[in-house]
C-alpha cells in the first residue's frame, strides 16, 4: 500500500471495530481530495462517512461533541494550513476538556487528520508544517508517520488513545513508494522515537518526510566523511521521547534536527533546549538545527527554502570539524 | 487542485453518471456537485425548461431588480402565555401545570435569586473570587430547564460541541436532546454560524436556545447586530425558530418542550431567542452605572419581572401566600448558606492535582515538573499558601 492507502486501511480498521466510529470533513463523503476516504462511504453508510460544510472551527467543534459523548470522531482537515481556524477549538477546548472539569467529561476519542508538510508546488498555504504551534498546547497528542506502514500503527493509536490527537499526513509522501502493509490492524505505540539506523559519531533526528532525508544525509556521511549516523524518527511530537534522544545523544556527543517548518520557535528549538538541559557535559559540538526559513513557506522558491540533504551535510559537517 | 478535480472526475465515471452531469463537472471550481443530492433537490436535471437549474437554491427567475429589506422595524413576534400581571392571555397556550411543578418552578427561580444575592454579597467581602448573578433571566433557565428529560444533555456554551453531541446522540437512538444556552453576544461568535450550519445540514436534534438580555457586559444590542435579533438568523440557515418572551415562564415552558418533542421526533435543530434584561451587572467586575440608566434596570425590576409574573399566577391560583413567602425565603437563605459554609470549611484540594487530568495518564515529563514542585514547596513552602490546601 501507499500512504494513502495505509490511512484508508486504517480508517475501515476502525469503522469496522467501533460502531461508534464516524468519519467528517470536507469532501470526505466522495473520498477526499487525497483519496484516504475511498470506499467508506459506501461500506460504512452515510451516517458514518460524511461531508461537513466548509468551517473548520465546526469540524473540530464537532468531533469534540461528538467525543465528548464517547463516540469516536475521526476530523479531516483537508490541509493543515487551514487548522488555524480551528486552533481555538482545539487548544482552548479539546486541551484543557478533561483537565477543566477535574475528568468528568473528556473529548479523547477525538482525532484530526491532516495532509501536511511540503508537495513541490504547494507554495503559502498547501505546504505547512504546523507542529510547533500545538507543541506549545498540553492536554494534546501530535503525531506524524515517515511511511505507510507507519502511518497505520500511529493513526490507529491515535484514534485508541484516550486524548485528542493531531495526525499530520505528509502528503507528499501519499502516493509515494508502497511498502508492505497488514490488512488487520496493528498499533505502534506513541510518545516513542524509533532509532532506524544506530551510529556512533552523530544523532540525526526529524520526522515525517524530513526522515527520509537525514537517512539520506547519513549515507552520504559514512561515504564521503566516514562518519557514522544514528537516525531517529521522533514520530510523536507531543508528549516526545526525550529519554530516546538524550541516550543516543550522550553516546555520540552531536546532534542534528531538521524540519521544514522556519527556525525560529520550530520543535527543533524544544529539543536543542531539552538536550542542552540532561546532556551538557556530554556535547562535542553546539547542537545544529536545519530548518526552513523564517518566511512563508514559498512558491518558486521552494527549492532554496527546503532544509534538503546538502543543506544538512553540510551542517553536519561543521558539526564533526568543530 | 487539478489533483482533486481529477480524481472526482474519475469517481464519478467509474460510478457511471450521465453526460450532462459531467459536463458541470468539467468546470474549474465543481466542488459542491460530488455529495449526494440534498433533500430539497428539485426537479431532474434538463436544459430544456426556462426555469432556472442552479444545484444552490429552489427559486423561480425575477425580471425586477429588488434588493429584499431586511425587516427590523416590526421584527419576528414575541410568544407569551402570560401577561405582565401573571393572568394567562390565550387559555389555549396554558400549559395546566400541576400545583407541584408550578411551585418547582417558583421556588427554583427564587432559591436561584436568593443564592446570587447571598454569593455576590460574598464576593464584595472577599470570601470568593468571582461571581455572576442571574438577575431577571430566572425564566429563561428553569422554565426551558422544566421542559427537559433528566437525560438530556445542556451545553452551557461551546456551541459546536452540543451539535456533535446531538448527532451522535442521534446516531445511538438515545432519544435525548442537546440544549445549547448562549447571549446574544456569543451569538456574534464564528462558533454560533458554524454550530447552526452543522446542525441544519447534518440534521441534529438539538435545541439552541438563545438568551437575549439586552446587554453584552457593557455592549448593547444595537452594537451587537443590526438585523432583527438572533430568531431572524435561525431561517438563514434553515432552522425552525421562534422568538419567546423569556420574562415569561410559561411561555419558555411551552416553546422548550414542543421544540423537544419536534427535535427528537423530526432529527432537526430548534432555535429559541428568548427575550429578557440583564438585571444585575454582567459580574463582580462589572458597574453597570457606567453605560446604563438606573431607570431602565427598575422598569424592569419592579414592572416585567420573571419571578413577580409567576407570583401573581400563583396567587390568583391560590397556591402560594405571604406567610409561605416568607418562611420560603428564611428557608431558601439557610440552605444556602448552609451549603455555603460547609464548602468554605474545606481546604483546597493538595497542589500536586494542578498536574493532574491534562491526559488520561500523565507524560514522563509531567511528572518530573511535578516532583520539581514538590521539592521546591520542600525548601521555599513557607512563601505559598499552603495552610489553605490538603496535605
Amino acid at each position: 500500500m501507499n500512504l494513502f492507502q495505509s490511512v484508508t486501511s486504517a480508517l475501515d480498521n476502525s469503522l469496522a471495530k467501533d460502531p461508534t466510529a464516524v468519519i467528517f470533513g470536507e469532501d470526505v463523503a466522495f473520498g477526499g481530495v487525497f483519496r484516504c476516504t475511498v470506499g467508506l462511504r459506501d461500506k460504512y453508510g452515510k451516517d458514518r462517512v460524511f461531508n461537513t460544510p466548509l468551517c473548520e472551527q465546526g469540524i473540530v467543534g464537532f468531533g469534540i461533541g461528538i467525543a465528548v459523548t464517547g463516540a469516536t470522531a475521526i476530523a479531516e482537515i483537508q490541509f493543515a494550513d487551514y487548522i488555524f481556524p480551528a486552533f481555538d477549538q482545539i487548544v482552548n477546548e479539546a486541551a484543557k476538556y478533561r483537565y477543566r472539569s477535574g475528568d468528568l467529561f473528556n473529548c479523547g476519542s477525538l482525532t484530526i487528520r491532516s495532509p501536511w508538510g511540503c508537495v513541490g508546488h504547494g507554495a503559502l498555504y498547501h505546504s505547512q508544517s504546523p507542529e510547533a504551534f500545538f507543541a506549545h498546547c498540553p492536554g494534546i497528542k501530535v503525531v506524524i508517520p515517515r511511511s505507510p506502514f507507519q502511518a497505520k500503527g500511529l493513526l490507529l493509536s491515535c484514534i485508541e488513545d484516550k486524548n485528542p490527537c493531531i495526525f499530520f499526513e505528509p502528503k507528499i509522501l501519499y502516493r509515494a513508494a508502497a511498502e508492505e502493509v497488514p490488512i488487520e490492524p496493528y498499533n505502534i505505540p506513541l510518545s516513542q522515537a524509533e532509532v532506524i539506523q544506530e551510529g556512533s559519531d552523530v544523532t540525526l533526528v526529524a520526522w515525517g518526510t524530513q526522515v527520509h532525508v537525514i537517512r539520506e544525509v547519513a549515507s552520504m556521511a559514512k561515504e564521503k566523511l566516514g562518519v557514522s549516523c544514528e537516525v531517529i524518527d521522533l514520530r510523536t511530537i507531543i508528549p516526545w521521547d526525550v529519554d530516546t534522544i538524550c541516550k543516543s545523544v550522550i553516546k555520540t556527543g552531536r546532534l542534528l534536527i531538521s524540519h521544514e517548518a522556519p527556525l525560529t520557535g520550530g520543535f527543533a528549538s524544544e529539543i536543542s533546549s531539552t538536550v542542552q538541559e540532561e546532556c551538557f557535559l556530554n556535547l562535542e559540538a553546539p547542537i545544529s538545527r536545519v530548518c526552513g526559513y523564517d518566511t512563508p513557506f514559498p512558491h518558486i522558491f521552494e527549492p532554496f527554502y527546503i532544509p534538503d540533504k546538502w543543506k544538512c551535510y553540510d551542517a553536519l559537517r561543521k558539526m564533526i570539524n568543530y | 487542485m487539478a489533483v482533486a478535480i481529477a480524481a472526482a472526475r474519475v469517481w464519478r465515471l467509474n460510478r457511471g453518471l450521465s453526460q450532462a452531469a459531467l459536463l458541470l463537472l468539467r468546470q474549474p471550481g465543481a466542488r459542491g456537485l460530488a455529495r449526494s443530492h440534498p433533500p430539497r433537490q428539485q426537479q431532474q436535471f434538463s436544459s430544456l425548461d426556462d426555469k432556472p437549474q442552479f444545484p444552490g437554491a429552489s427559486a423561480e427567475f425575477i425580471d425586477k431588480l429588488e434588493f429584499i429589506q431586511p425587516n427590523v422595524i416590526s421584527g419576528i413576534p414575541i410568544y407569551r402565555v402570560m401577561d405582565r400581571q401573571g393572568q394567562i392571555i390565550n387559555p389555549s397556550e396554558d400549559p395546566h401545570l400541576p400545583k407541584e411543578k408550578v411551585l418547582k418552578l417558583y421556588k427554583s427561580m427564587t432559591l436561584l435569586n436568593t443564592m446570587d444575592r447571598i454569593l455576590y454579597e460574598s464576593q464584595r467581602q472577599g470570601r470568593i473570587s468571582f461571581y455572576m448573578t442571574n438577575y431577571g433571566e430566572e425564566g429563561t433557565h428553569v422554565g426551558s430547564a422544566a421542559a427537559l428529560d433528566n437525560t438530556d444533555l445542556v451545553f452551557g456554551q461551546y456551541r459546536e460541541a452540543a451539535v456533535g453531541a446531538a448527532y451522535a446522540a442521534k446516531r445511538a437512538n438515545a432519544n435525548r436532546v442537546v440544549i445549547c444556552y448562549f447571549g446574544e453576544g456569543a451569538a456574534s461568535e464564528g462558533d454560533a454560524h458554524a454550530g447552526f450550519n452543522f446542525a441544519a445540514t447534518l440534521e441534529c436534534p438539538i435545541i439552541f436556545f438563545c438568551r437575549n438580555n439586552g446587554y453584552a457586559i457593557s455592549t448593547p444590542t444595537s452594537e451587537q447586530y443590526r438585523g432583527d435579533g438572533i430568531a431572524a438568523r435561525g431561517p438563514g440557515y434553515g432552522i425552525m425558530s421562534i422568538r419567546v418572551d423569556g420574562n415569561d415562564v410559561f411561555a419558555v415552558y411551552n416553546a422548550t418542550k414542543e421544540a423537544r418533542r419536534r427535535a427528537v421526533a423530526e432529527n432537526q435543530p430548534f432555535l429559541i431567542e428568548a427575550m429578557t434584561y440583564r438585571i444585575g451587572h454582567h459580574s463582580t467586575s462589572d458597574d453597570s452605572s457606567a453605560y446604563r440608566s438606573v431607570d431602565e434596570v427598575n422598569y424592569w425590576d419592579k414592572q416585567d419581572h420573571p419571578i413577580s409574573r409567576l407570583r401573581h399566577y400563583l396567587l390568583s391560583q391560590g397556591w402560594w401566600d405571604e406567610e409561605q413567602e416568607k418562611a420560603w425565603r428564611k428557608q431558601s437563605r439557610r440552605k444556602v448558606m448552609e451549603a455555603f459554609e460547609q464548602a468554605e470549611r474545606k481546604p483546597k484540594p493538595n497542589p500536586n492535582l494542578l498536574f493532574s487530568d491534562v491526559y488520561q495518564e500523565m507524560p514522563a515529563q509531567l511528572r518530573k515538573q511535578q516532583e520539581s514542585l514538590a521539592r521546591h514547596l520542600q525548601t521555599y513552602g513557607e512563601h505559598y499558601p499552603l495552610d489553605h490546601f490538603d496535605k
